[in-house]
This record gives structure tokens, C-alpha cells and sequence, in this order.
């Protein structure tokens, strides 16, 4: 199709050309540059040597790094199954009731997700410190994951709320009329309306417990004997403390491929869904 | 209509988890509070007040960068049409969902062998790059708002697409900018990993490495440490309280970025 | 010097042809009405002209330059947008000049031609508001004071009364009917509503589903319609189409020149009332001959009759244009004396 004279072209290149250059440089290059290295077991220091896909292999025989893996899924329950089962509960009952001084409600649920995870590990480590949860062995674990949902189920409030204000009031008041229960009013007409908000919170929730690395490295340094390691802390452990750079590098691109992956899952899953 | 013991189950649900979301940042500041001397004390002798001038130096520095340049991506990604558009895109929605820590281990040797590490740069322009991926995202759906007819009035002004841009076109985009801009500054002073491995010079530690190192060499007098974690988070949710509108639209517009 | 012409214009989006072979030129200082359906290609036609589509095939010109190519800030022509298109964070001020910073006009100038502008259009007073503070009438004038005051060659609006009320728009027509008579700058009008097309133009140009159907004064196209289409889109209410002659005529005949039956018209048309509309002044009605057709009379006064009421009627021979059967005129009169029916 023929361009109107006059109608930018060209030019755009102009425009996008520092913000690509400045992305591509810190974040496609480096990802690229992940995935070679990858490809070596390097101390960092002395020249690496060709390893192929040992590294990766590694992830799956190895059993620190299994374990990693494993614990990111039971992560995933407190980071993103709980915090989601709030929010929906407390978006649910938002909905039916008027209720007084929402907006403030609000502010209050999403100031953990404002605060740095610093100070958050910093302030739960205090909290826990008479517990002595930390310290245990089997404990830690769920203790770590307590904080994050912690951080996330306001996020998830916040997100319902919002997608139960965009359903017509209509659809609820034909619910009550045909004597619908709270429960069943929740499972016919709320949530159905918040698939879409659902993805956006199961994406984001996920992505924070498969990163995840500021708490588990404040609290608990991946102990006590690594009951509480996480890819993430691997990655770090790995590349700068254990000299293994490249397994290192391994884990994160795999981090990387399973944010990935699960972004477009969840998303294609609620796009088939919401065209039922 | 609803069952009073509905509405009063429903308020109750939510003060409940309100206090729970509250408690634990109420006794970090009652922690500080007890002593507020703590406060003057963690910023001179603790350091702290270096390490907030690290934090606002570098924050500054990738939000006004990352800001321009998402700010004149978003304009061609939003308003312009040519080759490669779709790609490109394509490009920036993956580098969304990038996570720190796969990029972490080059960027840190890479930037090793360029002798940068241990200097601004080395948190600035990773955190840039990252926030340039978001902002371009952000403004270009502002700009794919704007009524075409707009800048069609514009274009037969005489007006060619930088002035359009700026005298025209932004000027509508305020709270989109605002909210870019309060994002951006979030995720930059709250990042930690970034400043844990590239920086080992104190006098360059940001506020949240700072903490971390505060945290490691105080472990008796929690009051100071309180109140080291109460002034490294204070900034963030000052901004917090007064723009919460914006935190609030911009993430749940399915940010990626954690 | 500011003529425009259109030669064989094409524009398809797609595998649709919006424009078909326009070929068209409006005068200096005239003031061309662009009319049509939805769909008619009107509004492409002149956002050809004004540089915002691209010209697929043919060639558009302006003061006898071909501007296919050239940009819009280059064709030195203005355009009032539908939606009025103003800059909203500015002031009506900074809307009238701007378009004559970007072109670099000394300071002074700007000053003088703003406010000149302002005082032609009664903006005086608003000049340090903001658009969400005007009305709609007057939101309308500053688009139109917004394009006067760069003095374009020509001048294009694109609907702009259609956002109007309608006791607004008859005021708001006559004022821009008078205003271009005033300045004299060439002005093509785009508008769907005939009758805002037949009060403005000097000259009015009919388009439908990209073609355009035909160009005239406005009596030429009320008295003498190329073809039915034409026939039936100007003129309200508009020209009744019944068969003649066995099916092998179209006959176009206004409501005016319906009447009941006597001699010397043609006919004798019978059929009953299908509708009746009580205007004050006079009325409609709506007639379904026993041949099939709907005819539309209109009658002095308030005509009582009732729905269903037979009713015997003639066509007044000099008012009534005959087509062929695809729909295009045939360019004799009927001939005055001729009476027999439709057979």
C-alpha cells in the first residue's frame, strides 16, 4: 500500500534507534552471550572449555540443582496458588457488599508489593527470629514462601477488584434475583468475568517465585543446608562464589525459558478460555 | 438487601488481611521509632546517607534515560508505520519477560573486561536497558490512543514529527509519562542483585545493598537496623502514598517486569 | 489562484476501490460540496486533496500543480476536521498559531492574523480558553479560524457540522456560506446531508460507492438527475422511481409534481394511501399505486385523508424525468401531450 507523502517513515528508525541500541545491548546481547557461555564450564578467571549441553544436563542430575527446581514448584503454591485464593476471596466478597473505605483498603493490601525486598527480608527476618523457623530445616522453606505471599496476594486483591468493577452490575443483580448464594454467585458470575486478571496474576506472581533471589539470600542464604536454595541463588552462587560460571549461566537461561514458556501458556490458556 | 452477616463477614475478611499486611511494616517503624537517634546514627556512622545518594544518582540516571528514549520508541512503535515494525515488537515483548538473573553473569564479566564494574555505569545501563524494554512498551500503547485526526491536524500545520511529538502529542500523555516514570523509579531502587554483584566499593553501595551489608554487620541492635530498613524504603513508598493511582494502573496493566 | 482537479483519482484500501476514477475540477473561489452516502468515497476523495492518502492512480492537482507526491504542509492547504481535531492543551490562541509558528511567520504576523481571525469569527473573547471550555459551536469555529488564519489556497471540510445541533447547524451553514463568499478562498465540502449540499454549493458533486455519479448546480441536479440514484438521494423527500410503459421506462417524478388526477396530466394513477404526514404548511402522503409503486405527493395545507383511502392521481408531464431501466436519464423531456398509463 502506497504511504501518504508526508507520513513519517523512514524517520522511525531514528526513534527507536538509542532505546534499541541501549536493549539490545544490556538485555538481548547478554542473554545471547548467557546462552554461549552455557555452553563452557569457565572458573572466570583461566579460559573455559566446551562442555556442550553438560551444564544443562547437570540441572537435571545434579542434585543441588534438582533441588533448586524443586523447591521454585512448592514456592509456586505459596508464591501464586495462595495469594491468587485470597485475593479472590476477598475480591468475591468486595463485590457483594458495598464496601466502606475501598480505596484505602487498597492502598494498605498493595504496600508490600511498593517495598523493596531488602527490607522486607530484613523485617521478616526479625519476625521470624524468635521462631527460629528460618533455622529449621524443613521449616525454612514454607517460612520463605509465608513471606511471599505476603507480598503477592495484595497485588491479587488489587487485580480482582479491578476486573469485578468492569462486570456489569446487571449480571449480579440477575444472580440475586435468581436466589444465588455468595458461593454461587462467586463460581457463576465473578469468577468467569476475572480469567483475564487470573492470567495477569498467576503471570506476574510467577515470574516474582521463579526470580526470587533478594529474600532467599537475606534470610536464609539458601540454607540452612540448602533447604531453601533457588535457581536464582544458584545462578549466583555458582557463578560467584563457586566458580562455575558457566553451569551458572545455564540455570538462569533455563529460568529464563521456563518464564517464558509459562507467560504463553497462561496466556494461551486464558485466550481459549475466554472464547468459550 | 445482602445478609447483614454477609457484609460484616466481608469487612471482616478484609480488615483481617489489611492487619496483616500492615503489621509487619508498622513494628519495622515502631522498631525504629523506639529510639529515633537510630535514624542519624544509621545515616552517618551506618552509612546510609551515602547510600542514598548512590541510590538517587543512579535512579535518577535510568529513569530520565530510560524515560527519553522509551518516550521517542513508543512514538515510532505508536504512530508511525515501516518495516520491521511487527519484529521489532516481538523483540521488546520478549525482552519483557528477560529476568535479571539470566542476564546477570555476562553483563557482569562483560562489563568486568570493560572496566566498569564497580562504577555507576555498570548499574545504570543494565537497569536502562531493561526499563527502555518496559517504557517503549508503555508509551507505545498511550501513543495508540491518541485520535489520529490530531496528528493529521498537526501534519498539515506544518508541523514535522518532533515538534508534533512534543508541542502536540505528549502533551496529553502526562499521566501515562507519570506512571512510566514512578514504575521505573520503583524497580531501579529496589533493585538489589544488580548493585550485590557489580559493586564491591562501598561508597558506591546503593541503599538495598547497603541494608543487605548493614544487616550482615548488625546483629544485635535491631532498633539501628530498623531503622536502616526504614529509611531505604521510604522513598519508594512516599512517592507511594501520594501517586498510588499510577503504581497501582501501571502494574496492573500486566507489567512483566517483577 | 487556487483551482483543484481531479484526473482518473484512484484510491483502493485492499482489494476495495473507496475512489474510482474521480475526475473532477472546482474554480477558483468556488465553493464545491462533496456529496454521498456512507461508503461514497467523498471523504477519501479529499483526504487525497488534502494529502493524507495516498494517490494510487491518476493525479490530484492544485493551482495546476500536481501534488500526488507532495507533502501537506507543502500543498498550502487547510483542513476542518470532523471531530475538529484542536490541540487540547493549548489555548485558542496558541490553536490559531500554530500552524503559523511552525512556519516560521514573524512574530507580528502571527499576532495580526490571530486576531484578525479571532474578531471574523467572534473569537475574541475566548482566545485564552482551553477547547474542553468551549461549546460545540464554538469549538467549531476555531477549527474553521484555525485553518482560515494560514490563508491556505484551499480550503477543506471534512463534515464539520455533523457534531451540531440541529438549530445550530442552519445558523452555523449560512455563516460559513457567507464567510467563503467573504474571503474567496476555493472551499470543497464534504458532507451526507443533501440538503446542507444544496444550500452551500455553488456547485455540488454527487458520489456513491466511489464513482462519482454527477457535478452541477444545485438545480441542475434537483431539475435534471443523471439517473435514478441521483434522483433519489437529492431532494427530500426524494424523487419517486415508478415503471412505465411495460417495465421498459423509469419514470422520476418529484412530489411536487404529483397531483391529484384531472386532465391533462399524465395518467390516471390509482392506488391507496400508504402514509400521511401533517407538515403545518402542507402535507405528505404516500401513495401505493395498484401497479406497485410507491408515489410521493405533497398536498397544500392539512390534506384529511386516511390510511387506506383510495385515491386517484396524475404526474404533472414537464416535471417528470424519464430513465431507461439500468437507470440512466434519457435526456428528452416527456413529451407534454402524451397521456396513456402505465401499460
Amino acid at each position: 500500500m502506497r504511504r501518504p507523502p508526508g507520513e513519517p517513515r523512514h524517520v522511525a528508525y531514528v526513534y527507536l534507534l538509542p532505546g534499541l541500541v541501549l536493549f539490545g545491548a544490556f538485555v538481548v546481547a547478554p542473554l545471547v552471550h548467557a546462552a554461549w557461555i552455557s555452553l563452557f564450564a569457565w572458573d572466570g578467571i583461566t579460559p573455559g572449555e566446551w562442555v556442550g549441553l553438560d551444564n544443562y544436563e547437570a540441572i537435571v542430575s545434579d542434585a543441588e540443582l534438582r533441588r533448586a527446581f524443586v523447591h521454585s514448584g512448592v514456592l509456586l503454591v505459596f508464591y501464586v496458588a495462595i495469594p491468587v485464593v485470597i485475593g479472590l476471596a476477598l475480591a468475591g466478597a468486595a463485590s457483594r457488599s458495598r464496601v466502606r473505605g475501598l480505596a484505602a483498603l487498597r492502598t494498605i493490601l498493595f504496600l508490600p508489593q511498593v517495598i523493596a525486598l531488602v527490607v522486607v527480608a530484613v523485617t521478616w527476618r526479625l519476625i521470624y527470629q524468635p521462631t527460629g523457623w528460618l533455622g529449621d530445616f524443613d521449616l525454612a522453606l514454607p517460612a520463605v514462601g509465608l513471606i511471599g505471599t505476603w507480598v503477592a496476594y495484595g497485588l491479587c486483591f488489587v487485580l480482582f477488584m479491578a476486573g469485578v468493577q468492569k462486570v456489569p452490575s446487571s449480571l449480579y443483580d440477575a444472580a440475586r434475583v435468581d436466589g444465588a448464594g455468595a458461593v454461587r454467585e462467586f463460581l457463576a458470575v465473578t469468577l468467569p468475568a476475572l480469567r483475564g486478571e487470573i492470567a495477569v496474576a498467576v503471570t506476574l506472581t510467577t515470574i516474582a517465585a521463579l526470580r526470587n533471589f533478594d529474600l532467599v539470600y537475606l534470610t536464609t542464604s539458601g540454607g540452612p543446608g540448602g533447604a531453601t536454595t533457588v535457581p536464582a541463588f544458584e545462578v549466583y552462587q555458582r557463578a560467584f562464589r563457586g566458580g562455575e560460571v558457566g553451569a551458572a549461566a545455564a540455570v538462569g537461561v533455563c529460568v529464563a525459558a521456563v518464564i517464558f514458556v509459562l507467560t504463553l501458556t497462561v496466556n494461551r490458556v486464558a485466550d481459549r478460555a475466554a472464547r468459550t | 438487601m445482602i445478609d447483614r452477616r454477609e457484609q460484616v463477614l466481608a469487612h471482616l475478611m478484609l480488615g483481617v488481611f489489611a492487619v496483616i499486611a500492615l503489621a509487619p511494616i508498622v513494628r519495622i517503624l515502631g522498631m525504629s521509632l523506639s529510639d529515633p537517634g537510630n535514624f542519624s546514627v544509621a545515616w552517618d556512622q551506618g552509612h546510609f546517607g551515602t547510600y542514598m545518594r548512590s541510590s538517587v544518582l543512579v535512579t535518577s540516571a535510568v529513569v530520565v534515560a530510560a524515560g527519553l528514549l522509551s518516550i521517542l520508541a513508543g512514538y515510532a512503535f505508536g504512530m508511525m508505520r515501516f518495516r520491521g515494525e511487527q519484529v521489532l515488537f516481538y523483540l521488546f515483548l520478549v525482552g519483557l519477560m528477560v529476568p535479571l538473573e539470566a542476564t546477570i553473569v555476562p553483563l557482569y564479566y562483560d562489563l568486568r573486561d570493560l572496566g566498569l564494574t564497580d562504577t555507576y555505569w555498570a548499574l545504570i545501563l543494565p537497569q536502562a536497558g531493561v526499563s527502555v524494554a518496559f517504557g517503549t512498551f508503555w508509551m507505545r500503547a498511550f501513543f495508540r490512543s491518541v485520535p489520529r485526526s490530531l496528528v493529521e491536524a498537526a501534519r498539515l500545520d506544518g508541523s514535522s514529527s518532533w515538534s508534533t511529538l512534543w508541542r502536540v502529542v505528549l502533551p496529553l500523555g502526562r499521566p501515562a509519562v507519570l506512571t512510566m516514570v514512578v514504575l521505573i523509579f520503583m524497580w531501579t531502587w529496589n533493585e538489589f542483585l544488580l548493585a550485590l554483584v557489580m559493586v564491591s566499593d562501598e561508597a558506591l553501595r546503593t541503599a538495598p545493598l547497603g541494608l543487605a551489608f548493614f544487616q550482615g554487620r548488625n546483629t544485635t541492635d535491631e532498633a539501628l537496623l530498623a531503622a536502616g530498613a526504614v529509611i531505604v524504603a521510604t522513598p519508594v513508598v512516599i512517592v507511594y502514598v501520594f501517586l498510588q493511582r499510577h503504581f497501582i494502573r501501571g502494574m496492573l496493566s500486566g507489567a512483566t517486569k517483577g | 489562484m487556487g483551482d483543484v482537479a481531479f484526473r482518473g483519482a484512484v484510491k483502493r484500501f485492499g482489494t476495495v476501490e473507496a475512489v474510482r476514477d474521480l475526475t473532477l475540477e472546482v474554480a477558483d473561489g468556488e465553493l464545491m460540496v462533496l456529496v454521498g452516502p456512507s461508503g461514497s468515497g467523498k471523504t477519501t476523495a479529499l483526504r487525497m486533496l488534502a494529502g493524507l492518502e495516498a494517490v494510487d492512480a491518476g493525479e490530484v492537482a492544485v493551482a495546476g500543480r500536481v501534488v500526488n507526491d507532495v507533502s501537506p504542509r507543502d500543498r498550502d492547504v487547510a483542513m476542518v476536521f470532523q471531530d475538529y481535531a484542536l490541540y487540547p492543551q493549548m489555548t485558542v490562541r496558541d490553536n490559531l498559531a500554530f500552524g503559523l509558528r511552525r512556519r516560521r511567520l514573524a512574530r507580528e504576523e502571527i499576532l495580526r492574523r490571530v486576531n484578525a481571525t479571532a474578531e471574523t469569527l467572534g473569537l475574541g473573547a475566548l482566545l485564552d480558553r482551553r477547547p474542553r471550555e468551549l461549546s460545540g459551536g464554538q469549538q467549531q469555529r476555531v477549527a474553521l479560524g484555525r485553518a482560515l488564519a494560514r490563508r491556505p489556497r484551499v480550503l477543506l471540510m471534512d463534515e464539520p457540522l455533523s457534531n451540531l445541533d440541529a438549530a445550530l447547524r442552519v445558523q452555523a451553514r449560512a455563516e460559513i456560506k457567507r464567510l467563503q463568499q467573504d474571503v474567496g478562498t476555493t472551499t470543497i465540502y464534504v458532507t451526507h446531508d443533501q440538503l446542507e449540499a444544496l444550500t452551500l454549493g455553488d456547485r455540488v458533486a454527487v458520489m456513491n460507492e466511489g464513482t462519482l455519479e454527477q457535478v452541477g448546480t444545485p438545480e441542475q441536479l434537483y431539475d435534471e438527475p443523471v439517473n435514478v440514484f441521483v434522483g433519489g438521494f437529492i431532494g427530500s423527500p426524494a424523487m419517486s422511481i415508478l415503471p412505465w410503459a411495460g417495465g421498459g421506462l423509469l419514470l422520476g417524478v418529484r412530489p411536487e409534481h404529483v397531483r391529484p388526477w384531472e386532465e391533462g396530466l399524465l395518467g390516471p394513477l390509482d392506488g391507496r394511501v400508504a402514509y400521511v404526514e401533517a407538515l403545518g404548511r402542507e402535507t405528505l402522503v404516500g401513495v401505493d399505486t395498484d401497479a406497485g409503486a410507491r408515489l410521493v405527493t405533497v398536498l397544500p395545507g392539512r390534506a384529511r385523508l386516511a390510511v387506506g383511502e383510495p385515491l386517484r392521481l396524475g404526474l404533472v408531464p414537464a416535471g417528470v424525468r424519464r430513465f431507461s431501466p439500468d437507470g440512466a436519464a434519457e435526456d428528452a423531456r416527456f413529451p407534454e401531450h402524451r397521456v396513456g398509463g402505465p401499460g
